[in-house]
């Protein structure tokens, strides 16, 4: 046998290269070489690109941090206020001619720390609005810049130095709502402003204790909200903040987890155990609290392009810029649009993700099909821009009025 | 590739077939390869790419055309007249309220403060004018055209002045200095693509509220409400615009024909979602909105019959029909000024 093999394989051998390898193999080999080498190269291409691209974001960022007053203005300010500070006829009062900016320099510097909410009155219209707190995403220095500009182009001028903010925001640190209307300013800040309409405080809320109990202790041994969300609902990485969110919103996305329609698995078993009057309550709790911002950008997004896209949105791609639809500031509009403000960066581009794997599923629904025109970068770049941006003013009050 | 020993390789002539067979196959090899890997990576771009082409606008004419971002708006007094007419564009209700008679503003249907392709972009307006037209018979200059926005579109009537902006007034000026710059190297006399609203043939079945209910409740009500009053932020701001009643624009308007709604409809509504309604689906839904009542038309001086004869002949509107026994056309009561907060 052994013989006999050996044989046929000496007859088999000399045929073999006769059995030349196919062309298509050859084909492939060389197709996978190709590829194997551009890969190389775009790999370190891209390295390179990546790492230009850091340097460049570094010095966007160092550039955001220097932004002069009026650019920081343009930014934070002028979706409201507009531009030119004439502010929204019947919404929000005007910058230019305004007492308030008129006053002395500790007032404004006051408004951008905590925000201010309730009746004003600014050059003879009354307003009953809600400015958010800038305290928690602006620095001294921002701050010092900004209310420089405001009070040049539209006050008496002169110059607020980082340490006058400084001080301003020490004398006030307990302080932990907004200031309520021009009456508080006035009567506390600078009588010069003169009279302006009662704050009247809105009743409370009753005091819902089972709400508050879910929060902090959590229903029957399952998880407390806290223990996630954290205990003010300032969330933390890749958990959504809660705290400011509208109270409808809230009471819907936990029925959205409760019965699958927003799908997710660390939310359904919580959202489960609730009751429907725990979700109404859930959600009037979080949209009440005031929560200072701690949303920072993390995923090395160009915050430039956030902007963009977040402001003016983008002519090429189809798509129309998020606040008009999230609202001027992007605390959203009750009830069907979200905030978006001052969220984790890491689950605003999860969530974006997630809802762009959404549009083969739900065609025409309107947050799909636009999350699923945001490329990758996009989706970290409008991320953390939104992180920097104040958070949505909490709305106890202005459910009562 | 070493045929040497199955070869009888004994002679010249023999080699050279050999060696001729070998380069025969390396390029096929190659060519192959080449042309495997080019397919290769053309198949993976389609599929890559595919998800994040933007879906281009309707060509509507033989010209694109692109304005300039807003980015490179000049300095100096030129500037500052451009700049003052867009925040006119955008504010209107604030900088032009001695005019404005509703919650609307210029860029409620002139979407991307003027800049959208298919919602009568202002770069593709500036460019032709002056123009005659039929509404009022006569040659018209982009000031009469203007003058006729505010009175119909913004329902100047119930504005605290009680009219649109005198002959002159500062307000024509910057916002025709706006326009004159978005249509920065604009070919003029052109026809450009994406100018006016799409024109949308009437479908074989036609248009029909009933229909047009169903689409609205599915695809517009979140945003516009229910009660099509639209929605404000926690400021009493107008996010999203009213589409009919005393807040909206009048019967004097050009949204208020058919063929116009239809066409801004299928081309831009949902937001963010253009062009994903069926044409069925985008005259129902402008039939349903337009079944509904709003501000008088300001010229009606007798009855609404005579202003349909005088004004409204010939055109696809409701105005003056009867639906639900309520005449459509004999106006809404005018609270705006008190609704305006
Ligand atoms: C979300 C919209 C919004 C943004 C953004 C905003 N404000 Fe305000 N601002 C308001 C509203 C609304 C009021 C009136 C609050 C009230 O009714 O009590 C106000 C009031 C003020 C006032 C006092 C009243 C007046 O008109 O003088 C000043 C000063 C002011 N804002 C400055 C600023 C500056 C500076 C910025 C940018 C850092 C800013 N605001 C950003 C909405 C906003
Ligand atoms: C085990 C951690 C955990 C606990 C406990 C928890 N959550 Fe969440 N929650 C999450 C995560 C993670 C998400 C984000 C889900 C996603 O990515 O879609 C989330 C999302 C939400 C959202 C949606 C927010 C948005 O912006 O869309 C709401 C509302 C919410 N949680 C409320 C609650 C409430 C109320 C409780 C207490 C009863 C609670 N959560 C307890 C982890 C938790
Ligand atoms: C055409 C209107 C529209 C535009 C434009 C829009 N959104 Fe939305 N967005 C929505 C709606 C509606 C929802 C609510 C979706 C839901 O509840 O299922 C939403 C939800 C979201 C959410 C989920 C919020 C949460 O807490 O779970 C995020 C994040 C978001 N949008 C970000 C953006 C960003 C970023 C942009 C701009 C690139 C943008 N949106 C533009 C309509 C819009
Ligand atoms: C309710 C929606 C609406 C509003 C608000 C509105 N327009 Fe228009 N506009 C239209 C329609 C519809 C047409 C075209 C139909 C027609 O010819 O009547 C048009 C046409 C125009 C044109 C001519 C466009 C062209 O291509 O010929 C100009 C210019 C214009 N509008 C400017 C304005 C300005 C300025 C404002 C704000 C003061 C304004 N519009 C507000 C709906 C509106
Ligand atoms: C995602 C929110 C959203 C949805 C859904 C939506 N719209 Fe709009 N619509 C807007 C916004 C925002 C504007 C104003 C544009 C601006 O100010 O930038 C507008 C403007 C309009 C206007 C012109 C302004 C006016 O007051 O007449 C009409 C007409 C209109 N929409 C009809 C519709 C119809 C019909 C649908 C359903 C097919 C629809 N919209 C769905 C957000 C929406």
């Amino acid at each position: 046998m052994t013989t006999d093999r050996e044989s046929v394989d000496e007859a088999f051998e000399p045929y073999e290269p006769k059995r030349r390898v196919p062309l298509p193999v050859y084909w492939v080999a060389i197709a996978l070489a190709l590829w194997g080498a551009l890969t190389l190269l775009r790999d370190s291409s891209a390295d390179r690109t990546g790492a230009k691209q850091r340097i460049a974001e570094a010095t966007t960022l160092e550039r955001r941090q220097t932004a002069t007053g009026s650019a920081l203005f343009a930014e934070r300010c002028a979706t409201c206020h507009q531009a030119d500070g004439t502010g929204v006829d019947g919404a929000i009062p005007p910058l230019a001619g305004s007492p308030f900016v008129g006053a002395s320099p500790g007032v404004i510097v006051q408004i951008l720390l905590h925000g201010i909410e309730g009746p004003i009155s600014v050059n003879g219209s009354d307003f009953d609005g809600h400015m958010p707190a800038f305290g928690s995403v602006l620095d001294d220095d921002q701050l010092a810049r900004l209310a420089t500009s405001v009070r040049g182009t539209w006050g008496p001028g002169g110059s607020i130095s980082p340490g006058f903010v400084a001080t301003e925001r020490a004398r006030t640190a307990q302080r932990t709502s907004p200031w309520h209307g021009g009456d508080e300013i006035a009567t506390t800040l600078d009588r010069t402003i003169g009279v302006q309409p009662a704050y009247l405080p809105a009743p409370r809320s009753p005091d819902d204790l089972t709400a508050q109990s879910i929060a902090s202790i959590g229903k029957a041994g399952g998880w407390s909200c806290a223990s996630c969300h954290g205990s003010h609902g300032e969330g933390r990485d890749g958990v959504p903040r809660l705290a400011g969110l509208s109270p409808d919103y809230i009471a819907r996305q936990l029925l959205a987890f409760t019965d699958g329609s927003r799908p997710n698995d660390i939310m359904r078993p919580v959202a489960q155990q609730l009751t429907a009057a725990d979700r109404v309550a859930l959600g009037r709790l979080f949209a009440s609290l005031a929560t200072p911002s701690s949303s920072h950008p993390a995923l090395e997004g160009d915050v430039a392009r956030g902007a963009e896209l977040a402001l003016q949105g983008d002519d090429r791609r189809n798509l129309p810029s998020c606040f008009s639809c999230h609202g001027p500031s992007g605390f959203g509009v009750s009830p069907n649009i979200p905030s978006i403000a001052a969220q984790r960066p890491s689950y605003t581009a999860g969530r974006l993700a997630a809802l762009a794997r959404l549009t083969s599923r739900q065609p025409g629904s309107i947050m799909p099909a636009i999350a699923g025109r945001l490329s990758d970068a996009d989706r970290r770049a409008v991320a953390d821009y939104l992180a920097t941006l104040p958070p949505s003013p909490a709305t106890s009050s202005k459910d009562a009025r | 590739m070493n045929d040497r020993k199955q070869q009888p390789a004994t002679d010249e002539g023999a080699r050279d077939q050999i060696h001729g067979r070998v380069a025969r196959t390396s390029i096929y090899a190659l060519t192959g390869g080449v042309l495997l890997f080019v397919f290769a990576v053309l198949v993976r771009d389609e599929f890559h790419f595919r998800g994040q082409e933007s879906a281009p606008p309707e060509a509507s004419g033989p010209l694109s055309f692109t304005p300039p971002p807003m980015s490179k708006i000049p300095d100096g007094p030129a500037g500052t007249s451009i700049r003052h007419g867009m925040a006119i564009f955008e504010n209107t209700g604030t900088e032009a309220k001695p005019f404005v008679g509703n919650q609307l503003a210029c860029r409620s249907c002139h979407l991307d403060a003027g800049r959208k392709a298919d919602s009568a972009p202002m770069w593709a307006a500036w460019v032709s004018y002056p123009q005659y037209r039929a509404k009022n018979k006569k040659m018209n200059t982009m000031e009469d055209r203007l003058n006729g926005c505010f009175s119909y579109s913004m329902n100047a009537q119930g504005s605290p002045s009680g009219g649109p902006p005198p002959k002159g007034d500062p307000i024509y000026a910057d916002l025709e200095a706006y326009f004159h710059w978005l249509a920065s190297n604009a070919p003029t006399g052109a026809k450009l693509k994406g100018a006016g609203f799409l024109k949308l043939k009437l479908p074989q079945s036609g248009y029909d509220r009933d229909r047009g209910r169903a689409v609205y409740a599915q695809h517009c009500a979140s945003c516009h409400g229910d009660d099509g009053q639209g929605r404000t932020d926690i400021n009493g701001r107008q996010v999203f615009p009213p589409l009919w009643g005393p807040r909206s624009y009048n019967w004097g308007a050009g949204m208020a024909q058919l063929n116009n709604a239809a066409g801004f409809i299928k081309a831009n509504m949902p937001l963010g979602a253009g062009n994903t309604l069926t044409d069925q689906q985008a005259w129902d839904a402008a039939a349903w909105i337009d079944s509904q009542e709003r501000p008088k038309d300001p010229r009606q001086k007798g009855t609404v019959a005579e202003n349909v004869v005088a004004f409204h002949s010939g055109e696809k509107t409701f105005y003056g029909k009867t639906v639900d026994g309520h005449l459509l056309g004999s106006g809404t009561e005018v609270p705006v000024q008190a609704s305006r907060r």
